[in-house]
């Protein structure tokens, strides 16, 4: 009973905070003054301006998902399923951009181009946004290679060479985290505003804020996020649909496989070594270098330290109050959809990932329609909306984690302690958390990450004298120097940089379940 | 010529011995069972001589050439000429029953013709013709055991190397594959290497047993001979 009830709690807490102000606001747009009307919509249909931008925002997504695609995966089976040296500098390297609002890469990218045309519009976006989520497909790519069954694999060893073992076996059998990642992709480069904003290319996720910022219009402003919305609904339903049961079959997948079959690279290993060298110091270092050198005068850092201000105080610690939430939160719905404990478990799963998947103005300007009143004043003009914004995009990230963690454990570990007459509350606190803990701070640092560069939903509910340092850096850059912008950026990488980094010296290579 | 040769041949994993002192010959056409407890090295003997590790000392040779020796492999898995079925059977989940077949007749670079001609002949060989277009999860324990079979024999292989094969079987499906092992094994004429824990089962199969107990052959010999060994130490 215990059980059933905080699991109860905590979807009925998710559903308020994520679901409940989305459906609030897209009644408002068809019950105008009490009548039911299309009206609204009608006008969005009409215009080809809108149409014109949402070609652009789902080119611009292809192209992003396309070339994160060819060079994450390559790059995750390498770092991952091979015996080259230096894998985890190359992976740290190659993951830096993803834990950075993407703007700030490409502010860093401008200061190395300075201002060459090419790199503004369409293909300065694709490069940028490709190389800030490259890392998820990289990533997705080495965890599911770390699953698959070690047996499929020696079975075609004795066929075929790795190169067709990779290609017949490996890759189709890890293809519904290729596609996850796709999705992944696809959707948050539809819902990215500030790097086509910086680089002046016309997207539809600029639209909503435009209308919200500018003319302060809720009704056209929600009308305005139908188009991404949409969209977003009908990937997230096939992946709820065809991806997510692909995954459940065995698809040669093994959670607790103790061996794990390494590609020996031989007198290839050198080469890919120089290539991947070359790689991320053309992609990540040398423009985050660029940057670094326009930052490094004592005046200058002092000057953006009084200009981040009280900025940065507020970006650590709404981030490390989002992350506490988003891990409790994600932990217990984590458990909720791993133990199937509820029924609409999976629909709890698909909704965590939507409001990921969900640009960030939709689910800003839903906050706001619905917590903007004078009995809710305390959470609308306070940082606990920014906090809610928080829950509501990045559970899916905790959540998930939680997942992978209790995947982990074998159930016959709770079930020893069941069978002993452990109530719940102390199964869950005295043999699940200990054997989590490292997963669990794992997760927390990844919420606070998240939270840390978040741009998008922050700039839609942050209440006056509260704003997080990336907003700082993104509303100043249009006027304040290169120079002080650069500064600003150094402090927002350090400030995301100094605890990923103390985090990956801290846990031995072994045992992050 | 021996099919296949191990002398000496030692394996440890960080320092510890797994398989000490190895030595065997399987000859052509031979039915070698690997019996013993669990850990006790069948499994490592079966991954030594299809590729899958190298040994830390001593020498493995395939039909007179040296394949392995001293921590060094010199032929990779798919130039060995062996079949292997696995103990989870490590079907490709994602290939149709054919597809699991046909990957290695196309890696082989079997003309087209002749690799339908084959795929054909071995589904009628084990019976499963109806289920050529269906994919491992929806094929039953037995039938997925007739498709691995049918994935290693298509090739033609000179060992088939079985790893507990039938382990997850009912007792009754166990017991009519063994005979249509025994049947393949005589219509295709490869050297069998089957690893199993079941004294019974070994009894059914072998030629010739090797009894190995902490990475070592404890005993050896044919079934006539083994079977003396039990009695004896049933009635000591």
């Amino acid at each position: 009973m215990a059980k059933r009830l905080t699991l109860l709690f905590f979807v009925v807490l998710f559903l308020i905070i994520g679901l409940v102000p989305i459906a609030a606001m897209f009644l408002k747009t068809i019950y105008v003054d009490g009548h039911f009307t299309l009206r609204l919509y009608r006008a969005l249909f009409d215009s080809s301006r809108e149409w014109g931008l949402v070609g652009n925002s789902v080119m611009l997504a292809f192209f992003v998902t396309a070339a994160a695609l060819s060079a994450g995966i390559p790059l995750g089976v390498v770092l991952s399923k091979t015996d080259l040296p230096f894998k985890s500098i190359f992976t740290f390297l190659f993951t830096i951009p993803l834990l950075l609002p993407p703007y700030i890469t490409a502010i860093a990218w401008s200061y190395w181009v300075k201002k060459e045309i090419w790199f503004f519009g369409l293909p300065g976006c694709v490069l940028i946004l490709s190389i800030s989520f490259l890392p998820i497909v990289m990533f997705l790519t080495m965890a599911y290679l770390k699953s698959v069954n070690p047996g499929i694999e020696e079975a075609g060893k004795l066929l075929s060479g790795w190169f067709g073992v990779l290609k017949n076996i490996t890759i189709p059998a890890i293809m519904p985290g290729i596609l996850l990642s796709a999705v992944l992709v696809f959707l948050l480069t539809l819902g990215e505003f500030s790097v086509p904003n910086f680089l002046r290319y016309k997207v539809f996720s600029n639209e909503s804020f435009t209308q919200f910022s500018a003319f302060y219009d809720f009704n056209a402003a929600t009308v305005s996020t139908m188009p991404l919305l949409l969209i977003a609904f009908v990937i997230l339903l096939f992946e709820a649909i065809f991806l997510h049961r692909k995954t459940q079959e065995s698809y040669g997948m093994t959670p607790d496989s103790d061996r794990f079959l390494v590609i020996e690279l031989k007198s290839s290993k050198k080469w890919i070594v120089i290539l991947l060298s070359l790689a991320s110091f053309i992609l990540i270092v040398l423009p985050f270098a660029a940057l670094v050198r326009e930052a490094l005068n004592l005046g200058i850092l002092r000057e953006a330290l009084e200009k981040a201000g009280d900025s940065l105080l507020r970006s650590i610690s709404y981030a490390g109050i989002g992350a506490s939430i988003l891990t409790v939160i994600g932990f217990f719905l984590g458990y909720l959809i791993y133990k199937k404990a509820l029924p609409g478990w999976r629909g709890v799963d698909m909704l965590t990932l939507f409001f990921l998947a969900l640009p960030s103005a939709v689910t800003g300007i839903g906050l706001i329609g619905f917590w903007n009143r004078p009995a809710t004043n305390f959470i609308y003009g306070t940082p606990a909306i920014i906090i809610l914004g928080y829950v509501a995009c990045y559970t899916v990230l905790t959540s998930r984690m939680t997942i992978s963690g209790l995947s982990q454990i074998s159930s016959s570990i709770e079930e020893a302690a069941e069978i002993s007459g452990i109530k719940w509350w102390r199964r869950v606190f005295g043999v699940l958390v200990p054997l989590m803990k490292r997963g669990l701070l794992a997760s927390w640092l990844i919420a606070y990450i998240f939270c840390l560069r978040d741009v998008g939903v922050t700039m839609a509910v942050y209440p006056p004298a509260h704003d997080t340092l990336p907003i700082r850096i993104f509303t100043l850059m249009a006027n304040a120097s290169g120079s002080l912008i650069a500064g600003l950026c150094l402090i927002m990488i350090l400030s995301t940089l100094l605890p990923f980094s103390l985090f990956m010296l801290s846990v031995p290579k072994k045992g992050m379940a | 010529m021996n099919a296949a040769e191990f002398k000496s041949v030692g394996k440890s994993y960080h320092g510890k011995e797994v398989l000490i002192d190895f030595s065997l010959a399987v000859e052509k056409g031979e039915r070698i069972v690997l019996l013993g407890p669990s850990g006790c090295g069948k499994t490592t003997v079966l991954r030594l001589l299809a590729g899958f590790i190298a040994p830390t000392s001593g020498v493995i040779s395939i039909t007179g050439e040296i394949v392995a020796k001293d921590g060094r492999n010199f032929k990779e898995p798919e130039d060995r000429g062996l079949g292997m079925v696995f103990q989870d059977l490590a079907l490709w989940p994602h290939m149709t029953a054919k597809e699991n077949i046909e990957f290695g007749l196309k890696a082989k670079k079997i003309p087209d013709k002749e690799r339908q001609e084959r795929i054909r002949n071995i589904f009628g060989l084990l019976q499963i013709e109806d289920k050529i277009n269906t994919k491992p999860s929806l094929l039953s324990g037995g039938q997925k055991q007739r498709v691995a079979l049918a994935r290693s024999l298509v090739l033609l292989p000179k060992i088939l190397l079985m790893d507990e094969p039938l382990s997850s079987l009912d007792f009754e499906l166990s017991f009519k594959l063994r005979a249509e092992i025994l049947n393949l094994q005589k219509n295709f004429g490869f050297a069998l290497l089957y690893v199993t824990h079941d004294l019974e089962e070994a009894f059914s199969i072998a030629t010739k047993i090797v009894l190995m107990k902490n990475g070592r052959i404890d005993q050896i010999g044919s079934c006539g001979k083994m079977k003396q060994y039990f009695e004896n130490i049933k009635t000591r």
